[in-house]
This record gives structure tokens, C-alpha cells and sequence, in this order.
């Protein structure tokens, strides 16, 4: 089955909240509109099965409009798995998905076929919920009830599943089975899945590609990496992210970081010198006081150059794997000329980096405040046999301030100068 | 377990008949019947024949048709409302019926139309508020049950001032409307049988042919639509069909309260919610529930009778409680 919707619009009284929505889906595709709140996704969703009408705009299936269905062929069509189903009245778990056999139940007079009968039994053990069918459907858990609702949406043999945030009132056991559950069907039925999701983590690992709505117009389209971008989802949802890829799964995952980290910003510059990994946790803290953080010396593909990258901060680089060459070092020194205070972090020192350490040397003779992080518990980061212990208590003999980490080190800069 | 319901429903017809001053089931005052003389009766072969053709069997079959009718719609009420606390008067059909039976009353309208002036009133007083309760409670064509709920409650109690405002006026009626008020099947006769068959029997087939929508229903608009279910069309007809049968049993046994509140509650606990199901036992149960409460009615302060509403309603009223009592403990307790 082949979805076209074209130029989808729809206004509830006087708010519009789809504005020319276009997507084309093709027949086996698993496909995910994201977007934040109030962004249209169950609206969009709703136009596709006609239980909206859209203003102006159409759904076609196969070429022919939805309108142009019954609700019956409608629902041979779609079926639909909402964020969460409960009713007050006592129905069993069997009775829950027979009513998936409703569009294909004939003559009124007469009763549920052995079809039928055969039709909810294989479906209730595809999704392995055969053992709650005696069972009263509120009863069931959260997660257990999704899955009877699944069995409901596989028993009405649609040639499209559509669920809207299946997974929203779920824990994470229950989201990883419900789209596990729905994955494999996917992939083994061949049914076509168009899922509103809001968490892009479960988007990114399970989408074949993701539509992005903001404001109730496509803002993105493609597959979750070209989709979730660091510059898209900032722009969409207003929160500054990182964006990872899963060396395990290859697919890309996403982390937040605070939204008001921009109001606090100041502009003070504060030069890092790190590496190994022992950045990071610098750079957010600094970042989060309002610094304007710069860093270097950096090798390519070190973790500090990937948080660096993350968090948008300036870094000197250097080839993976090399020492530290004359222009690297030079443009470090600039860095620091041009900061107002420079951080030291616990990185190991080897003979490729020891020019770090010198920078910071540099820094001091300059009159620069800097500050040297020396964690409590010590990890032996010398591979230049002492040579870079003795570099740093000379440091610190000639003015640089030591600290135990990254909270201390923000609140030594935030003091006065001299303290 | 319809069949089931079928044959209790069958012997209860027989045993309700059976029961009375004068049968072999009662005080034997002024005459014990023996069960032969009473079988005798029924076959025409006995003076006492009149007694069970012309009243005691048209009040039962009565009593069948209004619980049977009471009981569909009330099951149908409350799959429309998603609500087990609906009943067939939600919609303000019997405070319709009321305003015209006691208009009736009032201006007289006997003289003209004879016995059944009330009826004919009730009826149509009770279509026209259940019409009013659907425009107030529809917008575009669209039912909002949750609008229709709080216009029939709105609606009933203006009509219920109303009402008052005529028993006030009309003091000398005030024992008459009252008696048609609490419910009673007093009044019954074969002709009303035959007229009150139609519509009941037409409503319940109708609300069993929707019984899969109305389960896809229960489970929320947005759901029976994406299963097939055309909702509004679904409100339409059902809300349409249950104002008929209770406008009509209304109309001639007075406002029965309770059964088509407890009736269905109760059979759902035994059969469950699947309305294939659900519709034709709370039916049959209805039916049978409403023949013991008259026959309770007739024959508990004999030889006069109590409203049968009174009864209904002191089985009704502390059965209600319990399940209110019932719902909060379990919400209490998940």
C-alpha cells in the first residue's frame, strides 16, 4: 500500500494546526513523525485515518482519497494504536482484540466467523498474549494491554499499523518490547508503520526515516541521522543537544543538555588545556557558568574533541595520534592571550601533549589567572617519568591555583582576582 | 444463556399469572382457585376466565414489554454515554413524558381522547424534550455526549418545575398524576400490549445489530472510528431507537425508575460487556426483573397495590449505593 498525503491542512475553530503538510509513504516503510508539543503529529495522524477531515489537502491510498472509503474500508486499511486504551466496562482480553474483526465482520444478523475466531487466536500469539485472553483487559498492565491492543490492530489485517506515542506511559522494559513487537512486524509482515513518537532515541533506532513537524509544518524529512541534526533539533524543540552515534547499532542517539544555560552566558573567556577525556566535564561546567570556553591542544577523535564539538566550543587541533607541532602550539598561545583566565585539567601527559603543559606556563608569565584541577584521588597521568608532577607544582609554586574539580574550579574563577 | 434467560422468562409469566386474590398462588380471598381450576380458567372453560385474559395476562405480558424495553435502552444509554451511571432517563424522556401527562391531566384532554389521551401526551411530550436534549446537546450534526449529558439534566429539571408547577395548579389530579409518576402497570390491557410490542421488539432487534459497534464504542470515539464503527451514525440510531422504546413504556406504565439502571449493571457483571451478548440477556432480565417487582407490587399489601416504581426503586436505590461503594473501594484499592 502506497500513502500519499498532499498538502494537508487543518484548523480546530480559530488555531490552525496543520499547514500544508506533505508525505509520501512507501508500501513497508517504518516511519516517524516527531515534533514537539502541540506541533500537529495527532492531528496529522488523525487526518490519515479521516476521523478528521482536513481542510484543504488529501490522503490518498493507492492513488484514491480516504475520503472516497467507508469507515469500514478505511479500517482495513489503517489500524490504529493509541498512546493508552482503558474503559471502565468489563471486557476480556479476547474480547479487546476480536473488535479488531469488526471492519471484516459481514451481514449484521450474523455472528463472528471460525475465520474471525482463527484470525484473533493467531494474533494474540504473534504478539504472545494468549495467556492474558481470559483475563479482564484493565487488569493488565500498562504493557501488557499495549500488546492486546497491537493483537487488535494485527487482527484487523491493515496493510498500515498507526500508533500514536504507543510507548508514552510505558517504562523502558515496556518501550524496547513494545517496539521490538512492532519492528518485527514490520519487517516480517511487511506492514507499513507510521508512528508519532516523542522520545528521538527510540526514533533513531527504530525509524527507517523521520518526519519532523514544527508548528504544524514539515520542517525535516529523511533518514534519523540527516533528520536529527544538532542544528535541526535546536532549532525545533529550542534545547541545545548532542548528537552521538551508537557504535554498537550505528544509529544516532541524542542528549539534552539544560535550557537555560544561554541566559546565564556572560562571555568571560576561560582557555582549557586537556585531553583524554578529562575535559568534558571542564568544558559543561564552564559552559553552564556562562564562559565563553575555548580548548586545545586536542587531537582529532579525542573525547574531549568530541565534547568540545558537542558543546560548539572553539579547539586547536592537532592529526590524531600526533605530538604537538609548532602551529598548533602557536595558535594554543593565541587562545590564551586572548582569554582572561586559563584551566588546567588532570589530562595524562606523554610527550606528544608536554607542550600543553607549557602553555600554561606561558599563561602564568602573561598574568593570566590559572587555575590547575588536581582531583582527590590522583590517577597517575605522568608518562614522562615525573617530569610533568614537577612541571605542575612549579605551577603552582608560581602562582597557579590549584582545585579539586570542576565545581571548585567555577567557583575560584567567579571569586575575585588574587583570592 | 439467552435460552436460559428465555425459559425463566417463560415460567416467570406463567408463575406471575398464577399469583393473585383470586389463584391458586395468594390469599384465596374471596375465592381460592385451585392450580386445575386456574389451568381450567386459562383454557376458557371456567367463569374466572376473564380475570387471567383481561387483566392479570395483559399486566404481565406489560410488565415483560416496559422491563424488556427499560433494560435494552438502558444498556444502550450506557454504552452511548460510556457510563454504567446512565440510565434511559438521562436524556430527559421522563420528565417529557410527565409534562405531558399531567398536561393532560390538566386541560382535560381525557374527555376528548379517551384512555388514551395520557399516553399519547407522554409520548409525545417525551419525544419533543429528547429532541430539544439532542439539539442542545449536538453541534453541526455532531453528538458531544458529554454536552448531551448535562443538556438532559438541565433540561429534566426544568421540566421537573414545570411538572410541580401543574400538580399545584391542579390539586385535584394530584393523586392520579402521582400514582402515574412512581410507575404502575395497573392500567394494563391487551390492545396496550399489542401497541407497546412494536416498539420494543423493533428497538431491542435494532441495538442487538449494533451490539459490535457499540463494543467498539466503549472503548472511546476516536477507537470505533479507526475500527469501522461510524460513531455519530452509531449515536444517532441507538440514542433515536432507546428514546422510542422508553418514550413508549413510559408513556403507558408512568416513570419506572431503577430498572434500566440495575438491570443491565447486573447482567453485565455476569455476562460481561460484549453487546452481542449484554443486549438480549439485560433485556430478558429486564423483562423478568419487572414481572416479580409488579407481581411483589400487587400482591405485598393486598388487596390493594403499591406502585411498582416504589418497588424499583427500594431494590434500585440501595443496589445503586452498593456499586458506588463497590467502584471506589476497587479505585481505592488499584
Amino acid at each position: 500500500m502506497r500513502l500519499d498525503a498532499k498538502d494537508v491542512s487543518f484548523s480546530y475553530r480559530d488555531s490552525i494546526v496543520l499547514k500544508g503538510v506533505s508525505l509520501s509513504v512507501r508500501p513497508g516503510e517504518f516511519v516517524g513523525v516527531m515534533g514537539p508539543n502541540g506541533s500537529g503529529k495527532t492531528t496529522f495522524l488523525r487526518c490519515l485515518t479521516g476521523y478528521l477531515t482536513p481542510r484543504s489537502g488529501a490522503v490518498k491510498v493507492d492513488g484514491r482519497p480516504v475520503s472516497s472509503f467507508s469507515p469500514k474500508e478505511v479500517a482495513k486499511f489503517f489500524a490504529v494504536v493509541p498512546q493508552i486504551s482503558s474503559t471502565d466496562f468489563p471486557f476480556s482480553a479476547y474480547d479487546i482484540v476480536l473488535m479488531g474483526r469488526i471492519p471484516h465482520a459481514g451481514n449484521r444478523l450474523g455472528g463472528y466467523s471460525r475465520k474471525d475466531v482463527a484470525k484473533v487466536r493467531d494474533a494474540m500469539a504473534r504478539t504472545n498474549t494468549t495467556q492474558f485472553a481470559g483475563r479482564t483487559f484493565n487488569a493488565l498492565s500498562g504493557g501488557e494491554r499495549q500488546r492486546v491492543v497491537i493483537a487488535r490492530a494485527i487482527a484487523q489485517e491493515p496493510q498500515a499499523l498507526l500508533l500514536d506515542e504507543p510507548t508514552i506511559y510505558l517504562d523502558i522494559s515496556g518501550q524496547i518490547e513494545i517496539m521490538d513487537l512492532v519492528k518485527d512486524i514490520n519487517r516480517k509482515e511487511g506492514i507499513t508503520v507510521i508512528a508519532v513518537l516523542h522520545d528521538v532515541n527510540l526514533a533513531a533506532r527504530y525509524c527507517d526515516r523521520i518526519v519532523l513537524l514544527s508548528n504544524g509544518a514539515v520542517k525535516a524529512v529523511g533518514p534519523p541521522a540527516e533528520v536529527l541534526t544538532q542544528e535541526t533539533i535546536q532549532e525545533v524543540y529550542g534545547v541545545e543537544v548532542a548528537v552521538r552515534r551508537d557504535p554498537m547499532t550505528n544509529s544516532v542517539y541524542v542528549m539534552p543538555r539544560s535550557v537555560s544555560w544561554k541566559a546565564r552566558m556572560h562571555g568571560t573567556g576561560v582557555h582549557l588545556l586537556c585531553g583524554g577525556g578529562s575535559g568534558g566535564p571542564l568544558m559543561k561546567a564552564l559552559t553552564d557558568a556562562g564562559y565563553s570556553v575555548t580548548a586545545g591542544v586536542l587531537n582529532v577523535l579525542d573525547s574531549d574533541f568530541e565534547s568540545a564539538k558537542d558543546l560548539r566550543i572553539p579547539v586547536v587541533v592537532e592529526a590524531p595520534f600526533s605530538q604537538i607541532g609548532p602551529e598548533a602550539h602557536a595558535e594554543n598561545l593565541r587562545m590564551v592571550q586572548e582569554s582572561s583566565a586559563v584551566v588546567v585539567s588532570p589530562f595524562p601527559v606523554g610527550p606528544g601533549n608536554f607542550r600543553n603543559l607549557e602553555a600554561a606556563r606561558h599563561a602564568l608569565e602573561q598574568g593570566k589567572r590559572v587555575f590547575v584541577v588536581v582531583p582527590k584521588e590522583f590517577p597517575s597521568i605522568d608518562f614522562v617519568g615525573g617530569r610533568a608532577s614537577e612541571f605542575i607544582k612549579g605551577l603552582i609554586s608560581s602562582g597557579a591555583v590549584e582545585v579539586k574539580g570542576p565545581e571548585e574550579a567555577v567557583r575560584c574563577l567567579q571569586g575575585p582576582p588574587g583570592d | 444463556m439467552i435460552v436460559l434467560l428465555g425459559i425463566l422468562l417463560a415460567g416467570s409469566i406463567f408463575l406471575a399469572v398464577m399469583v393473585g386474590s383470586l389463584g391458586p398462588i395468594g390469599p384465596g380471598d374471596p375465592v381460592k382457585l385451585s392450580f386445575n381450576d386456574a389451568m381450567d380458567a386459562l383454557m376458557g372453560g371456567s367463569s374466572y376466565a376473564w380475570v387471567f385474559w383481561d387483566v392479570r395476562i395483559p399486566r404481565v405480558l406489560m410488565a415483560a414489554l416496559v422491563g424488556a424495553g427499560l433494560a435494552c435502552a438502558g444498556t444502550a444509554m450506557q454504552a452511548i454515554f460510556r457510563n454504567s451511571m446512565a440510565d434511559p432517563f438521562v436524556i430527559g424522556v421522563s420528565s417529557g413524558a410527565a409534562l405531558g401527562a399531567a398536561t393532560a391531566g390538566v386541560i382535560g384532554a381525557g374527555v376528548i381522547m379517551g384512555a388514551y389521551a395520557s399516553p399519547i401526551f407522554a409520548f409525545g411530550s417525551a419525544l419533543a424534550a429528547v429532541t430539544v436534549v439532542y439539539k442542545l446537546g449536538s453541534v453541526k450534526g455532531k453528538v458531544y455526549v458529554d454536552s448531551l449529558l448535562l443538556s438532559g439534566v438541565a433540561v429534566a429539571a426544568f421540566l421537573g418545575a414545570l411538572v410541580s408547577l401543574l400538580i399545584y395548579i391542579a390539586r385535584q389530579q394530584y393523586h392520579q398524576l402521582l400514582f402515574w409518576l412512581l410507575g404502575s402497570l395497573a392500567l394494563a390491557s391487551t390492545d396496550k400490549v399489542l401497541i407497546l410490542l412494536a416498539p420494543v421488539l423493533v428497538g431491542a432487534f435494532v441495538v442487538i445489530l449494533y451490539g459490535r459497534d457499540l463494543d467498539a464504542l466503549l472503548m472511546g470515539e476516536e477507537t470505533a472510528h479507526n475500527l469501522g464503527a461510524s460513531p455519530e451514525v452509531l449515536k444517532k440510531v441507538i440514542l433515536a431507537v432507546a428514546a422510542m422504546m422508553t418514550a413508549a413504556a413510559v408513556a403507558f406504565s408512568g416513570v419506572i425508575g431503577f430498572v434500566g439502571l440495575i438491570v443491565p449493571h447486573i447482567t453485565r457483571l455476569v455476562v460481561g460487556s460484549n453487546h452481542r451478548l449484554l443486549v438480549p440477556s439485560a433485556t430478558l432480565s429486564g423483562a423478568i426483573f419487572l414481572i416479580w417487582a409488579d407481581t411483589l407490587a400487587r400482591s405485598i399489601v393486598a388487596p390493594t397495590e403499591l406502585p411498582v416504581g416504589i418497588i424499583t426503586a427500594l431494590c434500585g436505590g440501595p443496589f445503586f449505593l452498593y456499586l458506588l461503594r463497590r467502584n471506589s473501594s476497587e479505585r481505592a484499592s488499584s
